[in-house]
């Protein structure tokens, strides 16, 4: 088993609902976006041609993250998912300077929504599990994966333009849009192998 | 109070199709760099040294490494107290490599230099030791960056050699300090010719480097443009050109020719470690990722629909 993520690049509106949805489940601080949306243009003027390009952790194969870390707090599970174990990591930011997306972030200082008003209940919680001083990402929300749910900004895409599923699995959703519509993936030279793909916009 | 201006950057960043790294040179980011100058400047201070047989420099060596180094790299982390969890991996990682280094070299030379140990056969095992660490840091102060290919300006295989270059020109420099304040105490004249040798042969590689960072892809073209006409150019030209390479080698050939003094010598190591640093500088704060969308592959034609990429 792999998990991997298609996301059509067709298909999305550039609502930003994705990056609030998971804001909503793992309650990151602010300055945190697990999953955030580029505004991007294609093309030279007059053929020119404006999408929305969601981004996530990719959960490479190869994750160079794995690789370097010196305490092996970024693990990658049998199931294709790159996970940190915060209590482990001690905030070298080497993973930092070796992915490619922009998709980890170091919580340096215990930035809270309302500054001065010190937190509400539901930050509390929420910041519980988000310690600074060490580096954090999106975890393709695994606390719902493992009760066989899908990722929050899967659920909550108004244009269905996520699909996940398992990549090894020859018949699921994720592997027979890979095939007829011809997907690809970010930064393929840089040889991480990433495990989520794009529908052409 | 958190600040509100680091909050808005990071955000702001996160936008822009070349961003800078700035984890590992803004604010606390700026001890990683001083950590790699001055364990480069220690291994480099515990090779004269040796070479040498000048004692002061073994001792100014540890003391270099396990305080300077050493406390620089611990200030940095965000959980410090974790950090023995760095040496756990050395196998994949060149930080683990790195503290490993620092491990071997600091047990091996503090052994090493402890009265009765030098002339034994453990002395000589101490001394192996030591050397195997101090080849480990030189190697991994290189190694760290050039493995990230998301930051093309590093991922170029010069910089391993540019690095062990700087750290050797480093260690010269603080003795060519050391011997300008306590007098002559070892063989001043043969540092100096090695000094030149070594300044000269960096900025070599410093030019090599930057050609080659050219033809390193756009990332990797625009972080040469920051370095030489950009945000990082006063450090560049004034740091690691002017102070590093232009006065070292200047005075080091007046040295040459007309005779070394206390004052000159003085000035050459300042001006030379100074440069040293400064090139360190330049290298990381250059540093910008590539950008996040490469070349998108055309849209697929659809029935009675233009194809327009």
């Amino acid at each position: 088993m792999r998990y991997g993520m298609v996301i059509d690049l067709k298909r999305c509106i550039g609502c930003h609902g994705c990056q609030i949805a998971c804001k909503a489940e793992n309650g990151t601080r602010p300055g945190t976006l697990w999953a955030r949306v580029l505004e991007q243009e294609l093309g030279t003027f007059p053929n020119v041609r404006r999408f929305s390009l969601p981004l996530l952790c990719q959960h490479c194969r190869l994750a160079p993250c794995v690789e370097v870390c010196p305490t092996g707090a970024t693990q990658k599970r049998a199931d294709g998912i790159v996970t940190i174990d915060s209590d482990k990591c001690v905030g070298c930011r080497y993973c930092l300077m070796v992915c490619a997306y922009g998709s980890r972030h170091y919580q340096a200082e215990p930035w809270t929504y309302f500054p001065g008003n010190g937190v509400n209940p539901y930050e509390a919680m929420a910041y519980a599990s988000h310690p600074t001083g060490v580096v954090e990402k999106c975890d393709l929300c695994l606390s719902r994966v493992e009760r066989g749910l899908q990722p929050a900004c899967v659920v909550a895409c108004p244009a269905k333009a996520r699909t996940f599923g398992d990549l090894h699995d020859r018949h699921s959703d994720v592997t027979r849009l890979i095939d007829e519509r011809g997907a690809f993936r970010l930064r393929e030279d840089t040889g991480a192998c990433p495990s989520i793909f794009y529908l052409p916009p | 109070m958190p600040s509100i201006d680091a909050l808005d950057q990071r955000l702001q960043d996160l936008t822009l199709p070349y961003r800078p790294q700035r984890e590992w040179i803004e604010g606390r980011g700026l001890l990683v760099v001083i950590a790699h100058f001055f364990s480069g400047v220690g291994a480099g201070i515990w090779l004269f040294s040796l070479a040498l047989d000048y004692d002061a420099g073994l001792i100014i060596s540890i003391v270099v490494m396990a305080v300077l180094a050493g406390g620089a790299h611990l200030a940095f982390l965000g959980r410090w107290q974790r950090f023995w969890r760095m040496i756990l991996r050395p196998h994949s990682s060149w930080i683990s490599r790195g503290l490993l280094g620092i491990a071997l070299f600091l047990t091996g030379a503090i052994l090493y230099v402890l009265p009765g140990v030098r002339d034994t056969t453990f002395g000589s095992a101490m001394l192996a030791v030591s050397i195997l660490g101090m080849a480990l840091i030189l190697l991994q102060k290189g190694f760290v960056y050039l493995v990230s290919k998301a930051i093309p300006f590093w991922n170029i295989s010069l910089l391993p050699f540019l690095h062990i270059a700087y750290a050797l020109r480093g260690g010269a420099a603080l003795l060519l300090i050391v011997a300008a304040a306590a007098g002559e105490v070892f063989d001043i004249d043969l540092l100096e010719v090695i000094k030149l040798w070594v300044v000269v042969s960096s900025a070599v590689l410093v030019l090599l480097y930057l050609v080659l960072a050219n033809n390193a892809g756009p990332a990797a073209k625009r972080s040469l443009q920051e370095l030489v006409a950009g945000r990082i150019s006063p450090a560049f030209h004034g740091g690691a050109i002017f102070l590093g390479l232009v006065i070292p080698i200047f005075l080091g050939t007046i040295g040459s020719t007309a005779g070394l003094w206390r004052g000159l010598l003085a000035v050459v190591g300042l001006s030379s470690l100074a440069g040293d640093f400064f090139v360190q500088y330049c290298i990381v704060k250059a540093g910008i990722y590539l950008p996040i969308v490469g070349e998108l592959p055309p849209a697929r034609s659809y029935r009675g629909r233009p194809r327009l990429f």
